[in-house]
Order: C-alpha cells, then structure tokens, then sequence
C-alpha cells in the first residue's frame, strides 16, 4: 500500500472540510457554514483500472490555523500533495487560492508535490448559472499554465470528489511508480521509534 | 477532586463525537477524531470573548493550550512571532539572525549578550539554503520512560511528529572520549574494568532502581553530594562515578546532592529498552519547537484559535480586557497567561529572572558520524567539571545532531553546548568544550588512523570499530592538519526563574493576586500593563523535556481548579489503529536488558524482597 500525505488549503468557509467529509464518509451537512477544523484523517482507495493498487491518503485539515495565517511548517512538510480549494460563488476567490499555490509552492520545496486546484459548490451554481462567480475556463487556464490538476466538485451532492482523488491518487502512484528506484534507494537506515510501541511486551516497560 | 466550576469535557459536550467515531464503518482509521467545528462553526475574526488568553507559543505555553482546549476552555493562543515555539522555536538560519537583532536590541526579555557568524556558505544561491538548518534555541531530548512521553502518545501529538533513538553518551576524560559503559553487557566486556569495579558497578546499578526504598543506604548520606556516596558506599572509581554522575544522571556538578542525583541516573536506567537499547529520543525536522507546533495544532483541533504577530500591549484585570498591538481587543473571563519573552511594554510583574543558562549552536561542515551509533544521527556529549582546559567548574554538556535528524543537510551537523556557569566563565568553559570537540573530530575522523590496524578493528558484521580511548591516547600529541569548517556560530545567555536541575517552582504563580479580584489591591502597580498577568518559567537548563509536563500542570491547576483532567481524553479507536493499522512492525529482538541478571525476568523494577536480600550481600 502507497501512503500520502495530502493538505487541503484554502480561504475559510470555501468548503475544504466538507469536501474531505464527503470523500472519508460520504455525508454532507447542509448546515454547516465554516471550515472544519479536524486533525488528519485517513481513506483508502482502490485506483479505478488497477484494483490491486490501493493508495492511502493521510488528509491533514488547517483546524483553523489558517485564518490569521498561521500554519506551521509542519502542516506543509513531506506533503505530497494539496488540494487548494476555491468557491465557485466568490468572486475573488480564485485570486485567493492562487496565494496559497504560492504559499504552497514557498513552503514545500519539492517539484514532485502534485497540486488539484478544486472549485467547490458546483451545485449551487448548476440550480442558478447568475451564482457562479468564477468562469470555469479562468481557473482552468491558471491551472494549465501553473501545472496544477484542476476540477469542479459539490461536496454537498458529491460531484466529482470520488473523482478528484482518485486523480489524484493516479498522479501519485505514476510519480511513485517512476521514482521508485531512486525511493528503495534513499532510505538511511535511520530508524522512526513508533511512541506507542514499546520494544517489550513487559508492561512496565510502558511509558507512565 | 473536582473543581465545582469544572467545564464539561470536550467528549462529554460534543456528543456527535460518539456517533461519528462509531457509525461510519467505511471510515478506514481515524487518527484523530473531528471535533472543532464540526458542531460550532469557526468565527471569521478575533473572538471577542475566550477564557483564558495564552501569549507565547513555547513548549510550556503549548501544552498547557491542548490541555486547556481538550478541557473545554476556549483558548485563544497568540505569539508575537511571525513563527511557532517562542523560547522553544527551532529556526532557519535567517530567521536566527533577525532572533540575535531583536535579543541584542534588548527587545526579547530573558536573552542577552548573542554573537552570531554565518559563514558566506550559506544563503541564496550558495551551497546551503538558511531553511536546510532548523537551530534549536532551547535543545532538548526525550526519555523514553517520561511524563512528556506519555502525554505525546495520549493526546496523539506523537501522530504529528517523527522520533529517533539516542544511545550515544560520552564522558569527555583526559582529552578523550570515552563511550558510556551502560549496560550489563558493556560492564562485562570491557576490558579496562578491573573484576571488583565491575562488580562494585553491578552493584550499584541494582540498588539505584530501587534506592528510595533503601533509606538505610543513602539516608545518611542525604545532604551529602552524590559523589562521595558513590567514592564511599560503592567503592567506584573516579571515572565510574563521572560517568554516572554526568552522562548517565546528567548533573551539573561534583556537588549534585544524593537523592536528586539518583533520581536522575534512575531515569537514564529505566528509560534504557524501553523501545529498545538506548534510553532516549529526539524528534526530526527540531526538538522543542517542533513539539510545540505539535500541541499548538492538537489544540486547534480542540477549538483553540492561533493567531501569529500578535503582541499583547496591556492588560486591564478589572474590565478583563486584554489590548493587542494592532488595536483589537478581547475579554478574557478567567487567566491570562504570558511568556516573559511575550511581556508587554511596561510590564512590572515578569518574575526575577535569576539564573543564567550560557548556550552555543554550531552548524559544522563534518558529518560526524564517528560520534553516532550506527543508525543514529544522534549524541550526547558531557564535559564533566575540571575536564577542560578553562578549568570549568560546572558541567558543559553537549548535544550533537547529524544529517539523519533532517534538521542539517548531509555532510553537516549541529552542535548544541549549554552551561549554567555564569559570564566570561562560561563563555571560556563553552570555548573550550568546542575546541575539545573539534580536536576529537579531527583526530577520529583522519584517514592515516583509520588506515592503523592497531586502532581500528573490524567487527564480526565488517564493520570498522574505532577504539576511541584508544585513540585518545595515541594521538594526544597529533596536530591536525585539516580545520573544521563552521557554517554558524551563536551564542547567547538566557535567564530563566527555575534553578538549574530543579523545576519549575508553583509559588512562582501565586503572586496573581490581581486575579482574584477581591484581592486586587496587593499586587497592583499603577500604570503596570500586566496587572493580573500570570507569567510562565522560561526553559530550564535542563537538557531533557522533564519539566515541561510540570510546568504546565501547575499553570492548569492555577485555572482549572484541578489537574485531574489533564490531557483527559479519550480516543477510543485509536487501538485498533495502532495493533491493525499499517507501519514498520517492532522489531522483535531482544535487547540485552541494560542490568538484569540473566537469572531474573526482564522486569526493570526489582522486586522489593530482592533488593533487600540483595543490599545485605553487598555488605555496606
């Protein structure tokens, strides 16, 4: 199993937690109005086509901490990929998630980070064509020519999310698939201490 | 014992917490559960009202905010800084240089007297970036068997974080270095041990586990230093007894008194094979300030709200209202709590300062991995008192972190030195500990030695052992040729209110009289700005994380009313996900216990009846 890590970015209330919630459980909470602020979670999926490859996504949430600005660098390290997120029905919001590709770009220093800019809303804009505030070919040309994967999804109906990470899961296991040799290679021989597995079954070998 | 004011628990007031966790199979694992938000959408700007105000996000101030947040308390935590940690921060080496400005400009309280050189190697363009470096400005390492420790894997920060095993201690003697004699195993095969100071040490490493139920041993040695115990009751020789007192106990001088000295060589013992043959860790990426963003994040999960550049200009205690630099304003309804680097101006209230903590980080351009235990990336070196050429009197200790740790490219390492030697002196003694240092690695790391048979040795596995008391001897005359090369060097004094290898007192917050406000006339200064401000201790001189948890539990009680839901959370689903989930397996080996006897279990506690038994057969 392929494991990554993957960051959603983006203004408050663009929808980024209701469209991971989407993903992970499938439920969408018409009531709710602002970001979610859950920690990371994780899904599996299987890619479409390759039943046998499953990838396993480690979804971290800004819990907030990116209203006044003030991620931590260990929200962006070892990402491998970002979803930005952008509300179809704000104007400007587009320019906004445009700063955070760059802030992302800023903070992650590695050119195989794959990046899915993702409008949300698409069903209000599909009741009502005046709502829609970002032309979708605007924001497919800026991810054209920035190199970003790009769709429109609904986490309330949940159009296009099952869709937009299993992209993204395919961009990941081909960028995996081809690096592979180089990734055995890298590996230092520096051990990572699991903290809630002591070495001894011995119980007072646990940590009180 | 409840406070009768206690808040509800996180748990008990989000009940949609029950139903999500357990009614959604298709979850795959859910490494931590939503909460913040889910139920109470976030506020779009400043909260007008919280309880508790918390400025500064080092590690103590940290904690302390998951803690509150994971209580119910609404927290609203900010940091002057344009980054996390505060006291605690690890930083580029761009950001180090603006940190020394503001600390020699006089405008971060607690710091003072920081020289800093950079080499022209670092920089755009050059062969190292300033964000390959994270510099530690208070280092740290974690024992595997502490209260840090516990509370990372409870509240699931440890989820947020990567560890890595320490085993390398070295005793710096007679201008060299002599690797730790540990274990059972160590003591038996070293040859430079006679047969009774082996014995002597077998005895000793077995009354210590258990030394407090053996009052007859050392009570009479109660207010005497820890030395003299060890020369007098256990007959070990003076490197022995450094080796305990230093390296294994991590004291600060010949004069560390009995019991706090057997506490501490306690922790080292029974920390050791806790998750395997070393007794400590240290994080990746940095130490206390990567910890610190750990708790920081666990606590917005909870419903905290961060806030960076934001510098706190007053507080007024009777209208409970706390005024930001920028103008915005916010009641705080129960404590506000600010790290001395964090006072606002005009403070009158930041507690003495009193004890000094010299420290020095070096960026060299050696990978050092004579000093590491294969696969580690990690040492602790200790210069004990009179084993320098300033003649220090306090210990200089050392901790030494090499490409594998992520916080220094490959090819380089960091080098942490700390005293609690004051001034000039402790300038001299951290000079002199460098230098000490520099010449080892250049001796140790010379081709023409590693070419000398005599000295280096293959092991079973072909891999080169290098004797290094070996080389300490022979190359005592040897003048390097070569010069280390140092991408940084600072150094700076810090002041910190808790005495050196103690921890931090409680009385220290009990001058907020002010917060109680039927009390208000004692404690208040006019024109203060910090009136009813409770201030937190700055990082102790101690190298370990073991007062952190401490501190902040004194802070908790102090507005809580109680510590008994600390960290009181509970996520059930965890198991499953660490017996089921996937990840490196433990390695099943079994490690040659630091000091059982092969005829006793492996249990690190003796059984009383034993120890008893086994204090009259040592004849003392």
């Amino acid at each position: 199993m392929l494991q990554f890590k993957l960051v959603l970015l983006g203004d408050s209330s663009v929808g980024k937690s209701s469209i991971v919630n989407r993903f992970v459980k499938d439920s969408f909470d018409e009531f709710r109005e602002s970001t979610i602020g859950a920690a990371f979670l994780s899904q599996t999926i299987a890619l479409q086509g390759q039943p046998d490859v499953s990838v396993k996504f480690e979804i971290w949430d800004t819990a907030g901490q990116e209203r006044y600005k003030s991620l931590a660098p260990m929200y962006y390290r070892n990402a491998n990929a970002a979803l930005v997120v952008y509300d179809i029905t704000q104007a400007g919001s587009l320019e906004k998630a445009q700063a955070w590709v760059t802030e992302l770009k800023e903070k992650v220093d590695d050119d195989s980070l794959v990046i899915y800019l993702v409008g949300n809303k698409v069903d209000l804009a599909e009741a009502d064509q005046e709502v829609c505030a970002v032309p979708t070919p605007e924001a497919q040309q800026y991810a054209d020519d920035n190199g970003l994967l790009f769709g429109e999804v609904s986490a309330k109906t949940g159009q296009g999310v099952q869709d937009t990470f299993q992209a993204i899961g395919q961009k990941l296991y081909d960028l995996k698939k081809n690096e592979q040799g180089a990734l055995q290679g890298s590996t230092d021989g520096h051990v990572d201490i699991q903290l809630p597995r002591p070495s001894t079954n011995d119980s007072t070998g646990c940590c009180v | 014992m409840l406070s009768p004011e206690r808040r509800t628990s996180m748990a008990e007031r989000r009940p949609s917490f029950a139903n999500f966790a357990g009614s959604h199979n298709q979850i795959d694992t859910m490494m931590i559960p939503h909460l913040a938000g889910i139920e109470d959408p976030l506020p779009e700007s400043t909260p007008e009202t919280v309880d508790v105000l918390i400025a500064g996000t080092g590690l103590v101030e940290s904690v302390l905010a998951a803690a509150l947040a994971w209580q119910g308390s609404n927290v609203l935590h900010v940091d002057c800084n344009d980054y996390y940690g505060d006291s605690s921060a690890t930083l580029t080496v761009d950001q180090i240089k603006l940190w020394v400005n503001r600390v020699n400009s006089n405008s971060i309280p607690s710091y003072s007297n920081a020289k800093l050189y950079v080499s022209t190697s670092i920089g755009s363009d050059r062969r190292y970036a300033s964000r390959d470096f994270g510099i530690d400005l208070s280092p740290k390492i974690l024992f595997a068997k502490s209260d840090l420790l516990s509370i990372l894997v409870k509240s699931r920060v440890h989820q947020y974080l990567e560890f890595q095993p320490l085993s390398s201690f070295h005793t710096f003697e007679n201008d060299c270095f002599e690797k730790l004699t540990n274990t059972k195993q160590d003591i038996f095969t070293d040859q430079n041990l006679s047969l009774m100071t082996k014995r002597n040490l077998m005895r000793f490493l077995k009354f210590v586990l258990n030394w407090e139920q053996m009052p007859d041993v050392w009570g009479p040695y109660r207010d005497k230093s820890i030395t003299q115990f060890l020369f007098d009751k256990f007959k070990l020789d003076k490197p022995q007894v450094f080796e305990l007192v230093f390296s294994i106990g991590l004291c600060s001088n010949i004069e560390t008194k009995v019991p706090l000295a057997l506490q501490r060589i306690r922790r080292y013992l029974t920390s050791f094979d806790v998750y395997g043959p070393f007794p400590v860790l240290y994080s990746k990426y940095g130490g206390a300030g990567e910890v610190s963003q750990g708790f920081c994040r666990s606590a917005a999960v909870a419903g905290a709200t961060y806030k960076l550049n934001e510098k706190i200009y007053s507080y007024n205690p009777t209208t409970q209202v706390a005024t930001f630099s920028d103008g915005s304003k916010v009641t705080v309804t129960e404590k506000v709590i600010v790290s001395p680097t964090q006072a606002p101006e005009g403070s009158q209230h930041i507690p003495e300062q009193k004890y000094q903590v010299n420290r020095m980080a070096c960026l060299v351009e050696k990978d050092c991995n004579e000093w590491f235990t294969e696969g580690e990336s990690a040492s602790v070196v200790v210069f004990p008192p009179g084993s320098l050429k300033s003649g220090n009197k306090e210990v200089v200790q050392t901790l030494i972190l090499g490409a594998g740790s992520d916080c220094c490219p490959q090819g380089t390492s960091i080098w942490y030195l700390s005293t609690i030697e004051k001034g000039s002196r402790a300038e001299m003694d951290l000079d002199a500990a460098l230098e000490a240092l520099e010449a080892s690695l250049l001796r140790e790391s010379s081709t023409e030695i590693t070419q000398n048979d005599d000295i280096v040795q293959i092991s079973d596995d072909g891999r080169p052992i290098i004797n290094s008391v070996r080389l300490g001897q022979s190359f005592k005359e040897y003048m390097p040729r070569e010069s280390i090369q140092h991408l940084m060097k600072l150094s700076y004094t810090q002041f910190t209110s808790t005495p050196p290898f103690d921890v931090v007192n409680p009385a220290l917050f009990d001058n907020d009289a002010l917060n109680n406000r039927a009390n208000s006339d004692r404690k208040f200064i006019p024109n203060a700005s910090d009136n009813g401000v409770l201030y937190t201790a700055m990082p102790s001189s101690e190298i370990s994380y073991d007062e952190v948890v401490t501190a902040a539990k004194v802070l908790y009680e102090k507005i809580v009313g109680s510590d008994d839901d600390f960290f009181d959370v509970d996520f059930e689903d965890e198991e499953n996900e660490m017996q089921n989930g996937p990840g490196p397996v433990p390695n099943n080996i079994s490690y040659e216990n630091a000091i059982d006897d092969d005829d006793e279990d492996a249990d690190m506690g003796m059984q009383g009846d034993d120890s008893a038994e086994f204090v009259g057969k040592m004849e003392i």
